[in-house]
């Protein structure tokens, strides 16, 4: 099978990960994937609910090609941002991958920036946002569960 | 403490009103198998874990559940906005309507209130681990199930978007579980119970 060649930090491909050899009788074992994993676009990820191809796993094949925001202002900070909690988690159980750090400390950067342009433009995403506004617009609409047709912007 | 960022984790934009959809994707919401007990499941297991990675983990993943607790919200909220009398009774969703007119109640899909009943913290590193990996597997078979009953692309979308966190969530408890059993004696990982014994 293609998937199962070797190509990143585990032996049996990005698809599969490694397991011990001998492991004690009455323990579950989830075989843990392997370091520096293939990566999606922060855009691709957030459509397909991964930052990972090797965990992407949807159900009948059912995926999405787009989402709502996609080349939004705000869609391009959702996208970030949902990069920055994937390899969050992932580094959760990796620490030491140095590449998947290395990628956390650049997405911040980028995610920061973003978030200062969506601000200037349409209001405060969180409190800290204020610090250089005219006014209390915290309140101004719309809330993230409202709908509206102008969402994302 | 908790701060909130004004922008869930992936858009909730649905067009149409469908309250007969709202009355079974309610149990994500307050269901048994819904991420209000998966966030309140692992915030609360996390005091007695013996790592500041594990601690980590369940923090971090309960904060994200916290997110799709408001995602799921945000469905039922506009599955039911501008929704007539008319609309309620053919889509049978007056048994709801009755006691929280457009109301957005934690709930399973069959009515019974939230309740922590259907979370699990045994204060033993292994049991809760082994726990978290069940109910993710939980949340995504009723994610499936939700998919094959819906036809609203708009709802699907972020249906597919969350059911696809619980594989990722599934596979960070999975390697935190094999970390943790690393650690232990190997001729009985049962020797004591790691989140209380020293």
């Amino acid at each position: 099978m293609e998937n199962m060649k070797p190509e990143t930090g585990s032996d049996c491909g990005y698809k599969c990960g490694m397991l011990p050899m001998c492991a004690p009788l009455a323990t579950s074992w989830v075989p843990p994937q392997g370091e520096n994993p293939p990566m999606y676009t922060p855009a691709e990820a957030l459509n397909r609910g991964t930052l990972f191809p090797g965990l992407d796993l949807p159900f009948m094949n059912m995926v999405n090609k787009t989402n709502p925001y996609a080349g939004t202002p705000l869609g391009e900070l959702m996208a970030l941002a949902f990069m920055v909690k994937e390899l969050q988690l992932y580094l959760d159980t990796h620490p030491d991958d140095k590449d998947a750090f290395k990628a956390l400390r650049d997405t911040l950067a980028l995610k920061k920036e973003a978030n200062e342009r969506y601000v200037k433009l349409y209001g405060p995403l969180k409190i800290e946002d204020l610090e250089n506004a005219d006014r209390y617009s915290w309140l101004d609409g719309p809330w993230p569960w409202e709908y509206c047709e102008r969402m994302g912007k | 403490m908790f701060s909130y960022i004004k922008s869930l984790e992936y858009p909730v934009k649905i067009r149409n009103t469908n309250p007969a959809l709202a009355k079974f994707i309610i149990s994500q919401y307050g269901g048994p198998d819904g991420e209000l007990a998966a966030s309140l499941r692992y915030l609360s297991q996390r005091y007695s874990l013996p790592t500041p990675e594990l601690r980590g983990l369940l923090t971090d993943i309960g904060v994200e559940e916290l997110g799709h607790f408001e995602m799921v919200a945000s469905i039922i909220h506009q599955l039911t906005r501008d929704m007539t009398p008319e609309e309620i009774k053919k889509a049978g969703f007056d048994t709801y309507f009755v006691d929280h007119t457009a109301g957005v109640y934690p709930q399973f899909a069959s009515g019974t209130p939230w309740t922590a009943a259907t979370i699990g913290v045994k204060g033993d590193t292994i049991t809760d681990l082994t726990e978290d990996m069940g109910a993710e597997q939980k949340a995504r078979t009723t994610y499936d199930n939700i998919l094959r009953l819906s036809d609203d692309p708009d709802v699907n979308n972020v249906i597919k978007f969350l059911r696809e966190r619980e594989v990722v969530h599934f596979q960070r408890f999975g390697e935190a579980l094999g970390k943790t059993l690393e650690k232990l004696d190997q001729k009985n990982v049962y020797y004591m119970n790691p989140s209380f014994d020293k």
